[in-house]
């Protein structure tokens, strides 16, 4: 059983060796099926990384009046708090907010300058109203809106519900692309793989008829073809992991200029899944190119 | 033992190639089965090695009754008759004894078994000097004596020769007849399909004739009548 498998992968490896070109052919078809998979994977993690990003950053702040009570703040904070809508309040006081203020700006010693000329404190305490779901950040703004309250000076309800829905649009249309292009992909590769096997099965024709001839078992025929479309899917997903990683990290400073603010790093994305993603689609490109092979197989070597 | 019982084949379009064949060869038997070319002696022959499957009637090889033989036992029927064929069937680029090897390999036997046996049926055939010749390096009777040694690598008990010498001057035609009498003497059943006239009418044999798919003559040392 050994012995008749490695003869079987020499025989595979011949194959392969003595149809050089048809190979790397077969081959970068199917990493070019990989690589539109792998785009279509770049772009889902980028878009969700983003998404996620502005999840976190999508919090409503209440400006106060500077002369508010903290009684009323408090009481005010306690309010909005109850709300279905509302995940969290932090209130920022005025001295918080100075604080910060100072740390944030502690390199310009300008505005440190100017801040101390002015001889008091100019700036407002603040609610900071983190949504429970950020899709039904409308609803929580209308509900905002209705709150009568003297001490409130201002809102801001920069609305990053609309900004969600643009990139889940884009995403979605860019998903649907990539899906077309890898259907036209897949199914190239079948062609391309049963294509490469019924070439191989005529230059071996020979072979296999003595093969025929003088009692090889079934299996002995058709696996050397078999174990040449798994070594071409091989080659491909090493070919793509070879190109890919190496493109990821041309990508990842645009990325970050683009994402300013916002933590999205798609080389550890691919990295942390490296498995899970490059190990399906190892398996993925197999079992087509397996699949093609059968059927190249069964059609020209009569097995 | 060779069998076959009302064997009839037709192809599609109702062309029919065999036609009641009934043919009982025994065991250590040397036979000539002969006729024109296209009256159905090779569609015989690769009834006999599974190739083909007769429309009706009965075909039994020693133990098996190869009407009922499935598509996985196939390989095994095939290991226990040998066949060579006019045009050798050899590998080019592969040297007489990886040709003769090669039989073993893809049946899973081992180096050391494989070393043994080819270096056996080579001196049988006469060819140990030039084993690590290539095909073309040797002439037509050399290539069709590699034919029986790989052939005879699993010690079969039927060796079907199909026009064995057709390809050969009658120099080298002689040598592989002698050489496939030689194998019969071991107690190998010879079935050689020829419409070589001197041949068959030189060994004395039993011999069929099939004229348009069916058996006209059957006789003990019998002579090419056609």
């Amino acid at each position: 059983m050994f012995l008749s498998m490695i003869r079987i992968i020499k025989f595979s490896l011949q194959d392969i060796t003595r149809n050089i070109w048809l190979s790397i052919v077969t081959i970068t078809i199917l990493a070019l099926a990989l690589l539109s998979v792998n785009m279509l994977l770049t772009v889902q993690a980028v878009s969700q990384g983003a998404v996620k990003a502005i999840k976190e950053k999508a919090n409503i702040s209440l400006y106060i009046k500077a002369d508010a009570s903290e009684e009323n703040i408090l009481s005010l904070k306690k309010q909005i708090s109850s709300m279905a809508l509302v995940k969290s309040v932090q209130y920022t006081s005025k001295q918080d907010a100075l604080n910060y203020f100072r740390d944030h700006n502690k390199n310009n010693p300008q505005v440190l300058n100017a801040l101390k000329e002015l001889g008091w404190n100019p700036l407002s305490p603040s609610l900071i109203i983190s949504p429970g779901d950020v899709d039904k950040s409308e609803d929580l703004i209308n509900d905002i809106k209705k709150i009568d309250s003297d001490i409130i000076e201002s809102r801001d309800f920069s609305n990053n519900s609309a900004l969600l829905s643009k990139i889940n649009s884009i995403t979605s249309k860019i998903n649907d692309a990539a899906m077309v292009l890898i259907a036209i992909f897949v199914l190239t590769s079948m062609l391309v793989a049963y294509n490469s096997i019924k070439v191989a099965i005529y230059i071996h024709r020979r072979e296999i008829e003595i093969m025929r001839l003088v009692g090889s078992p079934n299996s002995f025929i058709y696996m050397p073809f078999m174990i040449s479309a798994v070594i071409y899917a091989l080659c491909a997903t090493m070919l793509i992991i070879a190109l890919f990683y190496p493109f990821l990290s041309l990508l990842q400073p645009y990325l970050e200029v683009f994402f300013t603010g916002y933590n999205i790093n798609i080389v550890s994305y691919f990295v942390e899944n490296f498995w899970p993603v490059f190990g399906v689609q190892f398996l993925g490109v197999a079992a087509i190119s397996i699949l093609s092979s059968w059927l190249a197989i069964r059609r020209y070597a009569r097995v | 033992m060779i069998k076959l019982v009302n064997v009839e084949k037709t192809y599609s379009r109702n062309i029919k190639v065999l036609h009641n064949i009934n043919i009982f060869i025994r065991p250590g038997e040397f036979v000539s089965l002969v006729g024109q070319s296209g009256t159905g002696k090779t569609t015989l022959v690769k009834t006999l090695i599974g190739e083909e499957k007769v429309t009706s009637g009965q075909v039994i090889i020693g133990d098996w009754d190869i009407t009922k033989i499935s598509k996985r036992q196939v390989p095994y029927l095939r290991r226990q008759i040998g066949v060579i064929f006019q045009d050798f069937k050899l590998l080019p680029k592969k040297t007489l004894r990886e040709n003769v090897a090669f039989a073993l390999e893809v049946c899973g036997q081992n180096q050391k078994k494989i070393d043994k046996i080819v270096t056996t049926v080579m001196r049988i055939v006469g060819l140990e000097d030039k084993a690590d010749r290539y095909p073309t390096e040797v002439s037509g009777g050399e290539q069709q004596r590699t034919a029986i040694a790989r052939a005879l690598v699993h010690q079969p008990k039927i060796l079907l020769a199909d026009e064995p010498t057709g390809n050969l001057d009658s120099i080298n035609a002689n040598e592989i007849i002698d050489l496939l009498l030689r194998i019969n003497n071991f107690g190998t059943t010879v079935v050689l399909v020829t419409h070589n006239r001197e041949v068959v009418n030189n060994l004395k044999k039993r011999v069929i004739t099939i004229d348009n798919g069916a058996i006209v003559n059957d006789q003990e040392n019998g002579r090419y009548f056609l």
